[in-house]
């Protein structure tokens, strides 16, 4: 079986049972069905109860055995004693099992519990996702576990082990315009490890760029050849957690995570292209960068600055300094054409281009697309990094400034992709009506494959995470 | 003869041994290619001056004894011997000084020393998630006080042994900074991938190694020596590479 039919049940189940939802209370089984109703599944969901004909208006039978035909997947969440019983009578019946309980190798002395776990899962011929985890999300199945995921799917696929962290990676990232192919939170990851999602994440045309979770590896080695043989074809960004002494302590009790050394995480990633984030921010902004853009074939460095506001540019060209990019001077004959353009004063045609929201406005802002067809022409950027000032364009409501350069920004990329990147800062004030004409605008460059940020030195980072998968690729010492 | 990395691992651990002793040590490496510097192992009551006749002074002598893993440690390395009455000498000066710290030494080894270059510090560890990976540092304060260290998952291919090299924050003293000689880069690339590489020390010694430490690799100019060895053997099998 291809590792993609292997995983259909996974991401696509056409039937799910349910174990550990109540009839007279709301658990975390009764909140997955309604999530499930609520978010338009359309596949069969059927309710396990050792007692109860019906759950939540479903019919439900007695053990995973007695239910006819097979089940795609089973959210399991009973007591954490139960849980091996569970998978063992089930009758090989279910592909994949997800249980939720906590109270395994996370805690002192449920090393055995879980062992005992995947003893049953292997006698059954199921697998097992997790223990002590909360749920998949697979947007195009219409499968998720927490409300307020957004059904429109995407690019991103997500291996976390958190799960708590994962509704943080879904939530936070699709307000910030990510969408994703699916996230799956494998908890202890028991049984199913980070690898073996990572190459169904490889082979699945939906997915662009993989974002990975990980406190621990006891597959250490296969993660290592699977990334390896990867060569880096689709993005992988790593955020680790439990990267000090003291964050592998709480990992240790979090997800049972071994005692790992930070030189083997470090190693792995310098040896695969895969980009390497410290906190949640990083990690999104990294996905940002590499949601939408189509790589270089060498290395981004030459780095072209363009916005309203003097100061902003300044501290932008320190930020993309410090992250190793070149913002440098134009050519002669490039700032001649850009001089030509006849900006009004008080704006800067050199690198960073400082221009005025007054002179941006005009005709429409149509002068900052001659602007970025300009450098896009000379050749002289690998990006372009256009920064607005929301709170100076909200005084000029009359026209759709913003929508214009976002306009612009798609049709010179369509032009001259993939040999300059064009991203999007959208600086706000955090003022309630700033922060909504921002998320409409945010929302209309994402859904066009154009990553925005909050700040340029958040660009500065996400296209330092381009950087490092173009240079892996390009087989460049670094 | 030479016996296979494998064999000389598996005979030294059914022996009960934590360390190969270093002329064991230095027949891995130079099994394995890499360059080790010319010497000799003479038996405790041999004729030491006979023994040392085809070697090219300066030597360095050191004690080969069970259980005795820092020789200089114990006192027991004496360098700069410059010919070969001197070297009879040194070993009967060193019998006695081991003799009172009640060490028994097992052999003499007397090694040419190497020419004069930047020492490098090559390792190997056991990385409970990752298996064999390798190290690299410049000697001295640069690995002992400046951490500086590059470490990689076994097997590295040559691009992550420049790779390592250059992250090193000390990497312009092989260059030739300072104004002294810039030394033979490829030459410990090619070590490193004689320990780190496909067909590497570590990854085929994986099932009985725990560590290794090639301190000080000397490199000149023209060519990289490891002129100390140590090879530290796993108390059980954990990792296999090969799975």
């Amino acid at each position: 079986m291809s590792t993609l039919e292997e995983f259909r049940p996974l991401f696509h189940p056409a039937r799910i049972a349910v174990v550990g939802a109540s009839t007279t209370s709301v658990s975390g089984g009764n909140r997955f069905i309604r999530n499930l109703k609520n978010f338009g599944y359309a596949g069969t969901i059927i309710p396990i109860h050792p007692k109860a004909e019906e759950i939540e208006g479903l019919r439900a039978y007695q053990s995973l055995a007695d239910v006819p035909g097979q089940i795609d997947y089973a959210y399991v969440a009973v007591a954490a004693a139960t849980a091996p019983g569970v998978v063992r009578n089930s009758g090989g019946k279910v592909r994949f099992a997800q249980v939720m309980s906590s109270g395994f190798s996370e805690i002192v002395g449920g090393t055995d519990l879980e062992a005992d776990l995947v003893a049953a899962a292997r006698e059954v011929g199921t697998r097992v996702i997790g223990p002590n985890c909360l749920g998949t999300y697979s947007p195009a199945a219409r499968l998720t576990f927490t409300e307020k995921a957004t059904p429109e799917p995407g690019s991103i696929g997500v291996v976390c082990q958190s799960g708590g962290l994962g509704i943080d990676i879904i939530r936070r990232g699709q307000n910030r315009g990510l969408r994703y192919s699916g996230l799956v939170t494998i908890g202890n990851a028991s049984d199913l490890g980070a690898s073996e999602l990572i190459e169904y994440f490889l082979e699945d045309d939906k997915t662009r760029t993989i974002g990975l979770y990980l406190e621990s590896t006891r597959e250490g080695r296969r993660l290592f050849e699977v990334l390896r043989r990867a060569n880096a074809r689709k993005p992988v960004v790593l955020l680790k957690g439990g990267r000090t002494s003291q964050g592998q302590r709480a990992a240790a009790s979090h997800t049972g995570a071994l005692a790992g050394s930070h030189s083997g995480w470090e190693a792995l990633c310098r040896q695969t292209g895969t980009v390497l984030t410290d906190t949640l921010d990083d990690f999104l902004d990294a996905l940002m960068a590499t949601q939408g853009m189509d790589l270089r074939p060498s290395a981004t460095s030459r780095v072209v600055l363009f916005g309203n506001g003097g100061g902003t540019s300044v501290l932008g060209t320190d930020a993309f300094d410090r992250a190793g990019f070149s913002v440098g001077a134009f050519a002669d004959d490039t700032l001649t054409k850009l001089e030509a353009l006849g900006l009004p004063a008080g704006s800067s045609v050199a690198n960073p281009i400082d221009v005025p929201a007054g002179a941006l406005q005009q005709d429409e802002g149509r002068v900052a697309e001659k602007i970025i067809s300009t450098i896009a022409a000379s050749g002289a950027a690998d990006a372009v990094v256009i920064h607005v000032n929301m709170t100076v364009i909200m005084g000029f409501r009359h026209v759709d400034m913003l929508g214009n350069i976002i306009q612009a920004v798609l049709r010179v990329r369509q032009e001259h992709s993939p040999g300059m990147h064009i991203v999007l800062v959208l600086r706000s004030d955090g003022d309630s009506e700033t922060e909504e004409r921002k998320r409409e605008y945010r929302q209309r460059a994402t859904s066009n494959g154009v990553a925005v940020f909050d700040e340029l030195a958040q660009a500065a980072r996400g296209l330092a995470a381009i950087r490092i998968v173009e240079t892996y690729r390009s087989g460049a010492t670094v | 003869m030479t016996q296979t990395l494998s064999e000389v691992l598996h005979k030294a651990r059914a022996m009960g041994v934590e360390a190969l002793d270093e002329p064991s040590g230095k027949n891995v490496l130079k099994s394995a290619g890499i360059n080790v510097p010319n010497s000799v192992v003479v038996k405790i009551g041999d004729d030491v001056a006979a023994a040392v006749s085809d070697l090219r002074a300066p030597l360095a002598l050191k004690v080969v004894a069970t259980g005795v893993v820092h020789k200089s440690d114990v006192g027991g390395v004496k360098l700069n011997i410059q010919d070969a009455a001197a070297a009879a000498e040194a070993a009967s000066d060193l019998r006695t000084a081991m003799k009172a710290k009640g060490i028994e030494p097992d052999a003499w080894l007397f090694e040419e020393m190497a020419p004069r270059g930047a020492e490098v510090v090559v390792g190997g560890t056991m990385d409970p998630e990752f298996g064999p990976m390798i190290m690299v540092g410049l000697g001295g304060i640069f690995v002992e006080v400046l951490k500086d260290i590059a470490f990689r998952i076994c097997p590295i291919r040559e691009r992550d042994a420049y790779e390592m090299l250059s992250e090193l924050k000390g990497a312009a003293v092989l260059k030739g900074a300072r104004g002294s000689e810039p030394v033979n880069i490829e030459a410990i690339v090619d070590v490193l991938l004689r320990v780190g590489g496909d067909d590497g020390i570590l990854m085929r010694g994986t099932s009985e190694l725990a560590e290794i430490d090639i301190n000080p690799l000397i490199v000149s100019k023209h060519a990289a020596v490891a002129v100390d060895a140590r090879f530290i053997l796993r108390k059980e099998k954990v990792i296999d590479v090969h799975a």
